[in-house]
């Protein structure tokens, strides 16, 4: 036991000390979050605002008037339950409510600092773009129809509304999480064929370490980066982009835990074919860019040719990455979890005995 | 050919051991005693087998056939047992290069259930300014002192070192002789193999002469020697026009070699020779250049018993 935590505690130090190692594994998934949740909760230059009307007065009007002016949105006039309908499907980003005796709160609010007009804004908290922008302009909108009183006479209510669909990164966040996973484990073949290479293995093999203890503090290691990789790519997901995590966050670790060791089990299956590290890389290349693009991991698996669909269901991580959006953010099933964790766990014992009857120490 | 040393317990017995890579015969019947205390070396270029022959000692690969006994114990049977007591230097590159010296000593203290502290490991082999150092930082001679600590982290009784000086400088060369000689006075037993004929004469008690799998002699230097020369060797840059006949035709001579463009003549009587050699030289009009006269070594040796040089 002394040996196993030993070792372990000397991979760490090895791998905390190679800063470029450590930049990968940490920040490539991250990158690809933060790419792809700019290009999808940016773009549209004009974003389309449902406006409801619900005092049919001449202040309401006006109010009207003065966000009509503002050249980044687009009012739509719609009723509250159709603005609200349209904005779960996507139709506008955010819903301006103007509710009825508006007319009569701001002209009291105008002669009593003590009261306020209400107006509600209904934004999505996973669109961060769309959202900042309706509040940017509701606030300076309100700003100017304010100016000369003391104290604001009419203020926004924020109210939130999460839309239907799962968004663009509320779906990027597990499957990149996924792929993260993936490439953690695909990608230990290579420390493992270069410590072969560099005789390491085999002076290690001249101890009275045991073979567990080698594999199981390298396993132990992984393990703990993916914990760190999965918290942060959570913790960004959610703090940054607004995801929503609700699910089972047991399950998901589990699922997490066993999709990491499934894939850990391929990058030695990987390290048991490779005999120099050069070759490892290219396996490992291999492997990992159609598991990263055919998995489903950046656009739904629907969205795929027919063809691809089938290759994409024979591959494990299509899998481990359906169990997660499941399981973190309520995703759509496209199979069953059973299904997933029995492919999982399956193609975990199957790369193990393959990697336990190939491996050589030296 | 000779035993282990007259008293000293026997702590490796090797008999007829063989390891075949389909028609390349690695090691092809090789037997062989140390004593405790020894230090036994494996002498012979590189491909000899000596290598396959020391990692089949230190439980790293199966032998096909032949019985292999360490510390009275069989390394086919109980490897682990025997790992528990051995310290193996491998021909390694580098051992966790993101690791300090003190880490990596460490490290290998964890694996064993007896060691000796890191400090004590550090003090004897020198390498105090560098304990905070990455070994990756660590000189060519600095790294094989490491690789003999991590050796030595379990105060074994037997330690086998694999071609420690290959690729080190003279200086550093001779300063890992002085640490082997130290540790025989601890009385170790050490099993070292080398391709360095001159490592051989000041380090070994008794030698084996490898090649293609076998062991050709095995003795003393002075018994290996004496086996094959009571000659003197006079040797001078070869001379065209002077032929090895009349070279053997000299007086005195009982044999002629070649050594990269270098004649040997191995003479009983030296002024004899080298009075008949100016003579024959004068009468082709030429003069022997770099002539010199030496008593005959391991390379001589392993010339006479292979028609080959053993330096690269």
């Amino acid at each position: 036991m002394t040996a196993l935590i030993a070792l372990t505690i000397a991979n760490i130090r090895s791998y905390l000390r190679n800063r470029q190692a450590v930049f990968w594994t940490l920040m490539f998934p991250l990158i690809f979050i933060f790419l792809f949740g700019a290009i999808f909760t940016g773009g549209n230059n004009s974003i389309k605002v449902g406006w409801v009307d619900a005092d049919r007065s001449e202040a309401s009007a006006q109010l009207r008037s003065a966000f009509a002016q503002v050249p980044i949105i687009k009012l739509v006039d719609l009723g509250q339950s159709d603005a609200l309908e349209q904005m779960r499907h996507g139709d506008v980003s955010g819903v301006i409510v103007v509710p009825a005796g508006y007319a009569r709160s701001a002209a009291e609010a105008r002669q009593d600092p003590s009261r306020q007009a209400n107006v509600i804004v209904y934004t999505d908290p996973s669109q961060i773009s769309a959202r900042g922008s309706v509040m940017q302009v509701t606030n300076g909108v309100l700003a100017q129809v304010n100016l000369g009183g003391r104290l604001p006479a009419i203020v926004a209510t924020a109210r939130d509304l999460q839309t239907q669909d799962l968004n663009a990164v509320s779906y990027l966040t597990p499957s990149i999480l996924g792929m993260a996973l993936m490439q953690l484990g695909v990608f230990s073949a290579i420390p493992l064929v270069a410590d072969r290479e560099n005789l390491i293995l085999k002076r290690l093999n001249a101890t009275p370490l045991r073979r567990w203890q080698l594999v199981g503090s390298n396993i132990v290691m992984r393990l703990l980066i993916g914990i760190v990789q999965t918290a942060l790519i959570i913790g960004v997901g959610a703090f940054v982009f607004h995801v929503q995590i609700s699910g089972n966050p047991l399950l998901g670790a589990g699922f997490a835990l066993v999709g990491a060791l499934s894939f850990l089990a391929l990058g030695y299956v990987i390290a048991s074919f490779a005999k120099t590290e050069d070759a490892a890389n290219g396996m490992v290349s291999a492997v990992q860019f159609p598991l990263m693009f055919l998995s489903g991991t950046f656009f739904p698996l629907e969205q795929m040719p027919n063809f691809l669909q089938v290759v994409a269901r024979a591959l494990p991580l299509t899998y481990l990455s359906d169990a997660l959006r499941q399981t973190m953010v309520n995703g759509a099933a496209l199979f069953p979890l059973w299904v997933c964790m029995a492919v999982l766990v399956g193609w975990s014992v199957v790369c193990f005995g393959i990697a336990a009857r190939f491996f050589r120490w030296q | 050919m000779s035993n282990a040393r007259a008293g000293a317990e026997t702590v490796i017995s090797v008999e007829d051991l063989r390891k075949w890579y389909g028609e390349v015969r690695a090691v092809d019947g090789v037997s062989f005693d140390v004593g405790r205390g020894e230090v036994f070396g494996l002498l012979g270029p590189n491909g000899a087998g000596k290598t396959t022959t020391v990692e089949m000692l230190e439980g790293l690969r199966e032998p096909d056939s032949g019985s292999l006994q360490v510390l009275g114990i069989d390394v086919a049977r109980d490897p682990g047992a025997l790992k528990e007591r051995i310290g193996v230097a491998l021909q390694t590159a580098q051992l966790y290069p993101m690791l300090t010296v003190t880490e990596v000593l460490e490290l290998f203290r964890s694996f064993y259930r007896r060691s000796l502290p890191s400090e004590q490991l550090i003090e004897f082999l020198d390498l105090g300014e560098r304990r905070n150092g990455r070994t990756s930082e660590l000189s060519g001679g600095q790294r094989q002192r490491l690789a003999v600590a991590l050796a030595l982290v379990n105060d074994p009784e037997v330690v086998f070192l694999d071609e420690p000086t290959t690729g080190l400088d003279p200086a550093a060369r001779r300063a890992l002789w002085e640490l082997v000689k130290r540790l025989q006075e601890q009385g170790k037993t050490i099993l070292l193999t080398t391709h360095y004929m001159e490592e051989a004469e000041v380090l070994c008690d008794r030698l084996a002469i490898m090649d293609h799998g076998r062991v050709l002699e095995m003795g003393t230097v002075n018994e290996l020697v004496g086996r094959h020369f009571q000659e003197r060797t006079v040797f001078f840059s070869a001379i065209p026009g002077l032929s090895d006949e009349r070279l053997a035709g000299l007086a005195d001579v009982t044999g002629v070699k070649h050594d990269e463009g270098e004649v040997l003549l191995y003479s009983r009587d030296v002024p004899a020779t080298i009075g008949a050699l100016l003579a024959a030289t004068e009468s082709i009009g030429a003069e022997p250049e770099n002539l010199g006269v030496r008593r005959a070594t391991l390379e001589d040796v392993f010339l006479d018993l292979t028609g080959r040089a053993l330096r690269d």
